[in-house]
């Protein structure tokens, strides 16, 4: 184990070589000692003020920056965790032994390692990530990631290639996928209309985890700041104004979503709207990915009337952690005549297609047909009235 | 029968692209909004044509523009300024269509090369031409590339209103493209006016007010 960064002082040379003895056989492990120990501290304090339970003990050492583990393949296995970042992160409620179960205190840190690379780490790690989450892991299993992984590719992620490590927190795929997959984009472009849209809107495993049902999650969105509206951490407002706006409990239709709006929006200087996304119904079912020749390509997948990712709608607002606070709204807010007020900034065409204004279209296709053909029958009713006109000189337009 | 020169080459070659354009974008249009429905060719390739064409008829459209804004044609667009002519004209017009045209009255308009609409059409033509038309073109470009106009898109309320505009216009214009054609045939001969527009000369009775060399 080695320290990085621990900071040594500069030395000046001098010329007497009791003074060179003193400064490299004391004062330097000195200062050294001490600045770890100063790290340490602080490190630990800091990453126990935000864990309430966390393990002061583990972080000790491992919130030291730069504390690393050579390997035999010559790589360096980072063995620090930053404090701060594993407070924030959706496991810290588990704690360090909630995956380091195997570490025996009595004999860490070891001084020989079985671990050979980087990569046999990490896939020997990832089977730890099944304890808990076997669905996702059997799910990721018949996935493309996963065959690489077993055919030796390299690149291959395994659990933590997508998620991370110790700061695991929930993110959209579309900023998980593109670290790797950053050509998506000029890919999708080359045979998807909008694609940059597509991409905004739609999750990446929406598509790429084709057997896997779908939804709409229609999420608050402040335009002027740009961003997702977060509900404040302590006060749980959003499904509280949810539940109440849906008087009969059976999920917001369109006038209590209205409704609903308008009471976020109630002290708000500029208003906030919902903006919508096409999302797997579980994040589960996201870890069956596909590659390109067997994700979903078809349009009407979406752009269909009934079409099954908007049979299932939720309204949300991100939680103080990021993740969607979810509340249930009937599939016909998105047909809706008020949807124009109250969803303005979501429309699938086709998909989504307001039922007033096919009433129109259909007024106006009996009106063009029945018009003519009304006007037809009428002339024709009275053409012995134009003929009796002709032959008398009543009319002199042959019209 | 008299011949006069009233619909010149650029608006009878406008009138035919734009009819045909029209005709291509609804049934398209139709096909993108009720693919549940119909089955006429896949979503995207109708979107690509939609596109296409919808692009080609904008480029269209300024060529009735730019032709009757540097052409003393425009004068077929002037309004009626006076709004009791116009009101006269437009009744008198309704009248004949109602009811006068059954009894083999007469049409109380009369055509020539600098006044070939009647008060109803001019009233019509000048909210399809300067209103309906560029706003179909308008919101059909920003629905065309979201991302890239969505500024305008959001200072318009949103994708959602965008689109109504687009749908409403389209409603209207399948109205229209059923109407016109029937409306069209009622000339002293069902195909009269249809050959007025391939030919540009309308076959009148009456003295023109102005022949066109």
């Amino acid at each position: 184990m080695t320290v990085r960064g621990a900071g040594v002082a500069p030395m000046r040379k001098r010329s007497a070589a009791a003074r060179v003895k003193f400064h490299q056989g004391f004062l330097v492990p000195a200062i050294a000692t001490f600045l770890l120990a100063f790290a340490t501290f602080t490190g630990a304090i800091a990453a126990e003020s935000a864990l309430s339970a966390a393990d002061p003990a583990c972080l000790g050492c491992h919130s030291i920056e730069g504390l690393e583990k050579k390997l035999p393949s010559g790589e360096s296995l980072s063995l620090n965790v930053p404090g701060e970042a594993f407070a924030r992160s959706v496991h810290r409620a588990i704690r360090c032994v909630g995956c380091h179960a195997d570490v025996d205190l009595a004999s860490h840190p070891a001084t020989t390692t079985d671990i050979r690379s980087l990569r046999e780490y990490s896939i020997a790690r990832a089977a730890g990530c099944r304890l808990c989450h076997d669905a996702a892991f059997k799910e990721h299993e018949g996935s493309l990631h996963s065959a690489r992984v077993r055919e030796g590719d390299p690149l291959a992620p395994v659990c933590t290639g997508c998620h991370g490590s110790h700061t695991v927190s929930p993110k959209t795929a579309y900023e998980t996928c593109v670290r790797c997959h950053a050509a998506a984009l000029g890919a999708h472009g080359k045979w998807l209309p909008n694609a940059r849209l597509h991409h905004e809107v739609v999750s990446c495993a929406a598509c790429h985890a084709p057997a896997a049902p779908r939804m709409l999650d229609l999420r608050l969105y402040d335009s002027a700041t740009k961003r997702w509206v977060t509900e404040k951490e302590g006060a749980p407002l959003f499904e509280q104004l949810a539940s109440s706006a849906d008087a009969d409990g059976n999920g917001l239709d369109a006038a209590e979503l209205r409704n609903l709006l308008r009471e976020v929006n109630r002290d708000a200087a500029t208003p906030m709207t919902l903006r919508g996304r096409v999302e797997l119904r579980t994040g589960v079912e996201a870890h069956r990915l596909v590659g390109k020749a067997q994700a979903i390509r078809a349009c009407d997948s979406c752009h269909r009337y009934g079409a099954e990712p908007f049979e299932n709608v939720t309204v949300s607002m991100a939680g103080p952690d990021g993740r969607p606070l979810r509340y249930p709204a009937q599939k016909e807010i998105l047909s809706s005549a008020l949807a124009v007020e109250s969803l303005p900034e979501f429309y699938a065409i086709g998909g989504t297609r307001s039922t007033f204004l096919d009433v129109l279209f259909a007024l106006a296709l009996l009106a063009g047909i029945g018009v003519p053909v009304g006007h037809m029958t009428v002339k024709w009713l009275f053409r012995k009235n134009r003929s009796r006109r002709d032959r008398s000189g009543g009319g002199d337009d042959a019209r | 029968m008299q011949r006069i020169y009233v619909h010149p080459l650029p608006v009878r070659i406008w009138h035919w692209i734009n009819a045909l354009g029209f005709v291509a974008l609804i049934v398209t249009g139709i096909q993108i909004r009720y693919a549940d429905m119909v089955g006429l060719m896949s979503f995207k390739s109708a979107v690509h044509l939609h596109n296409w064409i919808g692009f080609l008829l904008v480029a269209n459209f300024f060529v009735w523009l730019l032709f009757y804004l540097f052409s003393d044609k425009i004068k077929v667009y002037h309004p009626e300024l006076s709004p009791m002519k116009h009101f006269r004209g437009s009744l008198r017009q309704l009248q004949y269509y109602g009811y006068g045209i059954f009894r083999g009255d007469p049409n109380p308009h009369h055509v020539s090369a600098y006044h070939k609409f009647n008060p109803l059409q001019s009233m019509a033509y000048q909210i399809i031409m300067l209103l309906l038309v560029p706003l179909q073109f308008f919101t059909g470009i920003l629905l065309w590339d979201l991302k890239r106009f969505s500024g305008a898109v959001e200072f318009f309320g949103g994708v959602r209103v965008v689109d109504t505009m687009h749908v409403l216009c389209f409603i209207f214009f399948v109205g229209f493209i059923l109407v016109h054609p029937y409306l069209a045939s009622l000339a002293h001969a069902p195909s009269a006016h249809f050959k007025a527009m391939i030919t540009g000369y309308e076959e009148v009775e009456k003295e023109p007010e102005e022949l066109i060399k």
